[in-house]
């Protein structure tokens, strides 16, 4: 082994010194942008669409789909930062049902300020809860939320009884256009992503989430509080998880322990559509959102073929392990 | 006479030469394995033993030379004619599954069934026989991972005698052994050679050879530089200069580094113990000076050097950074101006997938040497070029923002190097630091931490490398099993004196 390296390793690596020295080696990793592909998919879809339905390339139909996507969208923000530092957050639609109906039940008997205040800061409790098994505990993150997942299912069935609740006067989260005739959860959805975007590209913090999902030991040796990092993560997504919660109660007009049922994996497979990877480290937001994109062009526009909903289903999911499969090969293709 | 009949010669290699990319690593070796003996191979890093002992095993095709194995000759072996020939190694990992039974282990890979159906009683009852055969008192049925290290190592040699080993390869098989179980692995290579085993062992600890060894034979760049078939009498400076030979004139010293009498310690460990890996060690490190401390793998200088960064807890005695208190972390390390290079690059240094300049600046991100909000990409990129420089990265222009991955590893390691200079720490605790670094970048990160000494920076250097020692330190502080056996002042640092002082 060691005559080996001693050997052989030193001419290599001088070569590719010099090489890279003279701009002459290319490394073909991180030179084209990793989203670069998934434009490209979601870019053939809107075409494919555009061809075969008059109405999919409208205004009111982009507004729609961003509309439709926009739950989903606001869980899957802190979803990314969790995964790019290892983790992994399966609770978040159990919990965005729990927040709707204490919100709606509370607003029975309150003032629908404070029932909304209430609403939010359940879903914190949340996060502190994950959080807190997570790093404090110690248990694996998909283990803690996925209990979570079937323990806050259960309390928002046993805080209506299992019957939806009707809330009244919500209507504006979920429904108003404030500006520009755009609703007001896509406005909710844009400002999560530019903040998620902003935190994990220009930030300390996103450094930090970076360097734990890259490596851990090394992120303990050069100082990172690694725990402190993760539960921050997670109070994030369980306040995402509220107001997507939120905004569910306001579309539907009523809060039911059903609401985003089974939201989560759609969460975990927008996320990883868009590059980031189960290992952490790696993941955009950028990535996220035209995962989340191409999820929904998909469906949308098989929706307006007529297409079966069970199709929409196989289709994502043939989707979702192409795409992964791609990157793997990708990665096993390009030096490390 | 009679003697020797019944011992014969059960492997026996001649004139093996083997070369890697041009270069030619063994030189025609010969030697020979006896049934019943034990031949102890010895040689420093680099010596070309590992190299022999995989064309022993198949795992290498040797460019000329042969290998005779019971009256059969070969001009190489694959892994599987090696196998049927009864050649086994057993390499210095152990490699079980922990959460099976002996008995499963002693069978891995071909477990006894019918049909498809594991045999179990059948199974258990040879597992015993084959332990009983050994006389090793362990329960086929224990969890393997109940057993202690040197029982599992047992129970891997038993893995591979049960199967019919007529030659079995020990590759440094006590490197991970505490001394009672070292010397239950030694009883129980006795048997084997009462058996009519013919071992050979791989080490480079020479107080084993007296224990162990009938034969040996040691290779020193790929040359063999002392044969004898009499290990136990072997005078020990004869053999730490067949080892080492010429080499012990090669390597220049460094300049002395005058340090003021009023100095006050950077780290100082008093009588200091950290259970299971090190006691009784006293060391101190003023600023402007370098102090190795070298021992072989295991020795406990790694577990002492992380003391001094808030990795290894201390169990008793005491231990001052700056005089105060120690570090209880490495953030809180960091914080007293402590900066750690790990031994391991991959897995405990570089963040692979980040950019070179986000590396460097990763302890800023710590919070604890004055934390912003926003990362600073541009310092980033000027940190980068400013090291660049300094420590002669090789690297195309782009190279503050491409991932570290790209790099070659002495410049991954002048960038983790680098990320402790430009975060201005005062103590450097650096582990193995030009493990896997080719020599000419070695030679410049000694450079480096020369010219920090000069600068007043405090240096401990953790390595197994004795050529580092002497090219880089002022003094040398030496380990063996958990102990400080030896404390080589500036003039006394030698490659001899070190191989001595650890045990050979």
């Amino acid at each position: 082994m060691n005559t080996m390296d001693e050997g052989t390793v030193p001419a290599v690596r001088d070569e590719v010194s010099v090489a890279s020295t003279l701009g002459l080696s290319r490394p073909p990793r991180r030179q084209l942008p990793e989203t670069l592909a998934l434009v490209m998919v979601l870019g053939a879809l809107i075409l494919l669409f555009t061809l075969t339905s008059p109405v999919f390339f409208t205004t009111n139909n982009m507004l729609n789909m961003l509309t439709s996507i926009a739950v989903i969208g606001i869980m899957a923000v802190p979803g990314t930062i969790l995964l790019v530092a290892g983790q992994v957050d399966l609770s978040v639609a159990s919990a965005a049902a729990m927040c709707g109906m204490v919100t709606a039940t509370l607003a029975q008997s309150m003032a629908l300020g404070s029932a909304v205040a209430i609403g939010l800061a359940v879903g914190l409790l949340v996060g502190v809860i994950n959080g807190f098994f997570v790093t404090v505990v110690g248990v694996n993150s998909l283990i803690v939320t996925l209990g979570g997942l079937a323990t806050f299912f259960g309390i928002g069935q046993l805080i209506g009884d299992g019957q939806t609740v009707l809330i009244r006067d919500f209507g504006y989260i979920g429904t108003a256009r404030p500006f520009l005739n755009i609703p007001m959860p896509v406005i909710i959805f844009g400002i999560t992503l530019i903040a998620g975007f902003i935190v994990l590209k220009y930030t300390v913090y996103g450094r930090q989430v970076y360097a734990i999902g890259a490596n851990p030991v090394a992120a303990r040796l050069v100082g990172i509080p690694s725990r402190r990092v993760i539960f921050v993560a997670f109070i994030l997504s369980g306040l995402a998880a509220s107001v997507a919660g939120l905004i569910l109660v306001s579309q539907l007009g009523a809060a039911s322990p059903n609401n985003a049922r089974g939201y989560e994996l759609l969460v975990v497979t927008a996320i990883v559509l868009g590059g980031a990877s189960l290992n952490g480290g790696r993941g955009t937001i950028i990535g996220t959102f035209l995962g989340l994109m191409i999820i929904q062009v998909l469906s949308t526009g098989l929706t307006l073929l007529n297409v079966q909903s069970f199709w929409q289903s196989i289709a994502t999911g043939i989707l979702l392990i192409i795409a992964v499969s791609f990157d793997r090969l990708r990665e096993r293709l390009s030096p490390s | 006479m009679l003697e020797n009949s019944r011992k014969e010669i059960a492997l026996s290699v001649r004139g093996i030469k083997k070369s890697f990319g041009g270069v030619e690593v063994l030189h025609g070796i010969d030697l020979d394995a006896t049934s019943g003996r034990v031949l102890a191979l010895l040689g420093e890093n680099g010596a070309g033993k590992s190299t022999l002992v995989k064309i022993i095993s198949g795992d290498y095709e040797p460019d000329s030379g042969e290998i005779s194995v019971a009256n059969q000759t070969f001009s190489k072996l694959t892994p599987i004619t090696a196998g049927n020939l009864g050649i086994r190694m057993i390499y210095q990992e152990i490699n079980d599954a922990g959460t099976l039974s002996v008995a499963e282990n002693i069978f891995l890979g071909r477990l006894i069934s019918k049909k498809g159906f594991v045999q179990w009683r059948q199974m258990r009852r040879e597992a015993q026989r084959i332990l009983n055969d050994l006389e090793v008192d362990i329960d086929p049925n224990a969890l393997m991972s109940s057993l202690r290290v040197g029982e599992r190592q047992v129970i891997e040699i038993a893995r591979a005698l049960s199967d019919k080993a007529a030659i079995l390869v020990l590759d440094e098989p006590t490197a991970a052994l505490s001394g009672d179980e070292v010397d239950t692995l030694f009883e129980f290579i006795d048997r084997l050679r009462d058996k009519g085993t013919a071992m050979i062992y791989i080490t480079h600890r020479l107080d084993e050879l007296r224990r162990v060894a009938d034969d040996v034979v040691v290779l020193r760049d790929g040359n063999l530089a002392l044969s004898s078939s009499d290990a136990r009498n072997i005078d020990r400076s004869i053999l730490i200069e067949a080892m080492v030979g010429s080499k012990i004139d090669e390597f220049g010293r460094p300049k002395m580094n005058l340090i003021p009498a009023n100095a006050e310690p950077l780290i100082e460990l008093r009588d200091a113990a950290s259970a299971g890996s090190f006691e009784d060690a006293n060391l101190v490190i003023l600023p402007g000076e370098v102090v190795a401390l070298y021992g072989k793998v295991g020795s406990g200088i790694s577990e002492v050097a992380e003391a001094a960064f808030g990795v290894q807890k201390i169990t008793a005695g005491e231990l001052f950074i700056n005089g105060g208190p120690p570090a209880r972390s490495p953030r809180n390390a960091i914080g007293l101006g402590v900066g750690l290079l790990p031994a391991d690059r991959k897995r405990e240094g570089a963040f692979l997938g980040l950019s070179s300049g986000m590396n460097l600046v990763a302890p800023f991100w710590s919070g604890v040497l004055g934390g912003t909000f926003w990362a600073n990409g541009k310092k980033e990129r000027t940190s980068f070029e400013k090291w660049r420089t300094a420590l002669r990265i090789r690297v195309s222009e782009s190279g503050a923002d491409k991932a570290i991955s790209f790099l070659s590893g002495g410049n991954q390691q002048k960038v983790l190097l680098a990320r402790w200079l430009n975060a201005g720490s005062k103590v450097l605790v650096l582990l193995e630091p030009t493990r896997g670094v080719d020599v000419g970048a070695r030679q410049e990160i000694y450079a480096v931490i020369r010219q920090l000494a000069d600068e007043g920076v405090g240096i401990l250097i953790s390595t197994s490398d004795y050529e580092e020692v002497v090219q880089v330190a002022d003094r040398a502080v030496v380990m063996s099993a958990g102990k400080i056996t030896s404390n080589l002042d500036y003039h006394e640092v030698s490659v001899v004196a070190l191989t001595d002082a650890s045990g050979g």
